[in-house]
């Protein structure tokens, strides 16, 4: 009889937590967990990807485009070159009930200057102050002119200033409150993070009532997931599985062509092999991009003649690619006094882009077959990004997209010369100068009419192109599965972020 | 308790004490080789200040987070903190980095607890089996099995698993916890139908290399015992099959299989890393190889301490168990 009793008792257990707990209504699967849940502690497209749906910026980024349009803020003009003003919408409450008004945007961007809140001190920094005429209104006065400021503005979310000055750091770091679309519930580390729908979201409440996002970070067992349908949407395919994914009958497979571009970057130091233009054209010329393309990326990545992506400001249509031809290399190669080579490093990363690793060695044998004589380096990103930062190799693989879609932004980033006190070049890791180019990029920044600069952008880009400054190689493109049947329409953004209430 | 037994009790009141000494040094050095190698993994300072950040900005984080100050005083600063029960905060989360750590062991601890429970049932069971029918076609099949319990590497032997029965058959999840329950500050799988389906696969591949080990041990064990004088007096005093086998001879096998069951328990523990990366167990595993991509200091050398901490504590209790179960061992 007790026995019996024992017996119940544990089938009682099993059952009740099993009836209190229904799936979720959509279940993603991504590639990447969420570090932290202060929307300012992380700069990932992972994390700002999950942060999105608990937060809104002044301003949003839809897809499929990417156009840049209003969320907190309902317009927004740029002054003169320092000062940027927003109108704020109005009638917007946070989870927590508190309204929403200026004192909240001073609040999140002053918090961006200390270095224990946040992971965006180069761009709390940029900023000399802010002020807020009324409840409704924010001015921004930059220190010096930031032509993109307001392109970032989907990616800068916005906190609730009392709440967060209460509670703690530990819970301001692990539990969201923001105006966003969905409401955070639990974030299990390592398994899950629930959510459900705001239903007094200024943009109307979301169609999924309530969502899961599960981050699984080996490919196999996120594939798996897929197979075993226990994941409705799953990003980060891999390239050797989507073949396989694309023929389970349940499935369908979605590529979307990505903003990253994967490039070569080259030193021009003086001294080196790299401070002759024929050298780096001849680099160029080796490379046989289209096998790659073929061979490794398996037919997923578009060939790329510059760095930033189409829907980037300072794109020109009118670049071409140095296109292979081994010959034309061998004979830059004898003109610039290299007939027999020089010793060369193909450094990259092994764990940061798709078949990262990979291409190196590729690009790595298109040396050796016009005679240079070459060593392969390649090492995870921890290391890797430390010692690019350290200016440590002349020459290596990256990628590269702009989060604020402004060229501007990437050359004084990636093409500058590399200058501390302007903190111009911090990631001109090569160390590539160009004296004309640094004097383009300063004069761009103060230009007000659109037009007028996109213009400077374009042709800031076509010297580093005509210079070689940079050897692009592709541009990536993104896998998502979607399972079939129940009806979900879901179109992939080219920053990787999965917006759920854009998912209908 | 007699007078003549003080002695003894003093005794290993003292080895105690020795014992705990030795592993407060081993931690120490554990400790201080940790903190040198880390000296060598990378610097922090270019993740924590964000990636546009100019020098400038890298120098107030390297000072916010007392990263400027010479290596034997943030040595210094950390065993006092670590005495105080304090490891300092994730450089990537901002959160407590023992807490962070203490909140995903529950899923690690049952992990390894069902894993050395199959593999201690299992793998005797199966041990007892090989080493009464040593000739029989089981017997074989499960002696070669065994070979490749031991010789395939976990990951492979996963994957196989997640292969077989999430993808072809589709009997079993592939990964995660499943529907957990929290009790008090513990957060369990083990009470939940979806819970005990989740941990299956996992549980399997953790205990496929230890199944072998303790199978081996105990047919070894099996045959020894079997061959002694005080069973073929079992056996002529005409007691059943079961009782010769169960009761008299696999007690006295059991003593060894129990020790490795043990001191492999702690291993589990610390080296489920594998296992849980395959499965996205949310386990410590998991976290500390998620952590070291993310050079998160704090957390890999508090994992590191409390796991050189779980293996030191067993290994004592599996002396002391081991003067229980068996009284001629004496410490001196």
């Amino acid at each position: 009889m007790k026995r019996f009793a024992v017996v119940a008792l544990l089938l009682g257990l099993l059952a009740l937590p099993s009836m209190a707990m229904a799936k979720a209504d959509l279940v993603i699967a991504t590639d990447a967990p969420p570090k932290s849940m202060n929307p300012q502690a992380y700069s990932s497209d992972a994390n700002y990807s999950y942060m999105s749906n608990f937060f809104d910026g002044l301003l949003q980024r839809k897809s499929p485009d990417g156009k840049l349009t209003p969320a907190l803020a309902t317009e927004w003009k740029r002054l003169d070159p320092l000062t940027w003003e927003f109108k704020l919408r109005k009638g917007v409450k946070f989870h927590n009930g508190n309204d929403f008004n200026a004192e909240d945007v001073k609040f999140t961007f002053e918090r961006m200057k200390d270095p224990k809140y946040s992971r965006f001190l180069n761009f709390g920094n940029s900023i000399a102050g802010i002020e807020t005429p009324d409840p409704y209104t924010v001015i921004f006065k930059t220190v010096k002119p930031v032509p993109w400021f307001a392109e970032t503005m989907h990616q800068n979310f916005i906190v609730d200033k009392e709440s967060s000055l209460k509670r703690d750091d530990g819970d301001y770091n692990t539990r969201p409150i923001g105006t966003g679309a969905y409401v955070f519930d639990e974030w299990v580390k390592g398994s899950y993070v629930k959510m459900h729908a705001n239903p007094d979201y200024w943009e109307g409440a979301p169609k999924y009532k309530t969502v899961e996002i599960r981050p699984i970070t080996e490919d196999a067992t996120r594939f798996a997931a897929l197979a075993g349908r226990q994941a409705d949407i799953v990003n980060g395919v891999p390239l050797t599985l989507a073949d396989r994914i694309a023929k389970m009958p349940n499935v369908d497979v979605i590529a979307r062509p990505a903003r990253r571009c994967i490039y070569l970057t080259v030193s021009n130091k003086p001294g080196t092999p790299f401070a002759d233009k024929r050298v780096r054209q001849a680099l160029a010329y080796a490379i046989n991009e289209d096998e790659i393309i073929d061979k490794v990326m398996h037919g997923m990545a578009t060939k790329a003649a510059q760095i930033p992506d189409v829907a980037t400001k300072g794109y020109d249509a009118g670049i071409k690619r140095l296109e292979y031809n081994p010959e034309k290399a061998k004979q830059l190669l004898a003109e610039a006094g290299y007939a027999d080579g020089f010793e060369i490093s193909v450094v990259g990363p092994n764990d940061r882009y798709i078949n990262d690793e990979k291409i190196c060695e590729a690009v790595a044998k298109y040396f050796a077959k016009v005679g240079l004589k070459v060593s392969l380096d390649v090492k995870p990103k921890s290391i890797f990004f430390d010692e690019t930062a350290e200016f440590k190799h002349p020459f290596y693989l990256v990628g590269w997209f702009d989060g604020s879609f402004d060229f501007g932004r990437s050359a004084e980033k990636l093409l500058h010369t590399w200058n501390k006190e302007k903190g111009m070049g911090a990631y001109n890791g090569a160390v590539y100068s160009n004296p004309a180019i640094d004097d383009l990029i300063i004069k761009s920044s103060s230009i007000i009419d659109p037009a007028e600069r996109n213009k400077a952008l374009q042709q800031i880009n076509r010297m580093a192109m005509e210079d070689v400054a940079w050897i692009p190689l592709h541009y990536q493109q993104d896998l998502y599965a979607v399972v079939k049947g129940k009806n979900i329409k879901f179109s992939p953004r080219s920053d990787r972020w999965i917006v759920v209430k854009e998912i209908q | 308790m007699g007078p003549r037994e003080r002695p003894q009790f003093t005794t290993m009141a003292s080895y105690i004490l020795r014992r705990v000494l030795q592993g407060l040094l081993v931690l120490l050095a554990v400790s201080f080789v940790c903190f040198c190698l880390f000296r060598y993994t990378g610097d922090p300072v270019l993740m924590l200040a964000g990636k546009y950040a100019t020098q400038e900005e890298r120098e107030m984080v390297r000072h916010a987070y007392g990263l400027d100050q010479p290596t034997h005083i943030q040595y210094i600063k950390f065993l006092g903190g670590a005495l105080k029960g304090e490891f300092g905060k994730s450089y990537v989360s901002q959160v407590d980095a023992l807490d962070t750590i203490l909140e995903r062991f529950p899923a690690t601890f049952e992990l390894a607890l069902v894993a050395i429970l199959i593999s201690f049932a299992v793998g005797v069971g199966m041990g007892i089996v090989v080493s009464i029918w040593p000739k029989g076609c089981v017997s074989r099949i499960l002696m070669s099995g065994s070979l490749l319990g031991i010789s395939i590497p976990t990951f492979l032997t996963g994957i196989l698993l997640v292969m077989l029965c999430s993808v072809y058959l589709e009997i079993l999840p592939a990964f995660g916890r499943g529907d957990t329950v929290q009790l008090g500050p513990w957060r369990t799988g083990l009470l939940t139908l979806d819970g005990l389906k989740h941990i299956i696969l996992p549980a399997l591949t953790l205990s496929s290399y230890q199944l072998a080990v303790m199978m081996r041990l105990t047919r070894a064990g099996m045959r020894e015992v079997m061959g002694e004088e005080y069973i073929k007096t079992a056996w002529a005093k005409g007691l059943s099959p079961a009782k010769v086998i169960l009761k008299h001879a696999l007690r006295n096998v059991l003593i060894p299989v129990v020790t490795i069951a043990g001191l492999s328990f702690g291993e589990l523990i610390a080296f489920s890393i594998v296992t849980e990366t395959i499965f996205q167990w949310p386990g410590m595993g998991n976290l500390l190889l998620t952590s070291i991509f993310e050079t998160d200091q704090p957390i890999i050398v508090t994992y590191i301490m409390l796991t050189s901490c779980i293996i030191l504590f067993i290994n004592i209790l599996v002396d002391l168990l081991y003067a229980v179960l068996n009284p001629k061992i004496r410490y001196n």
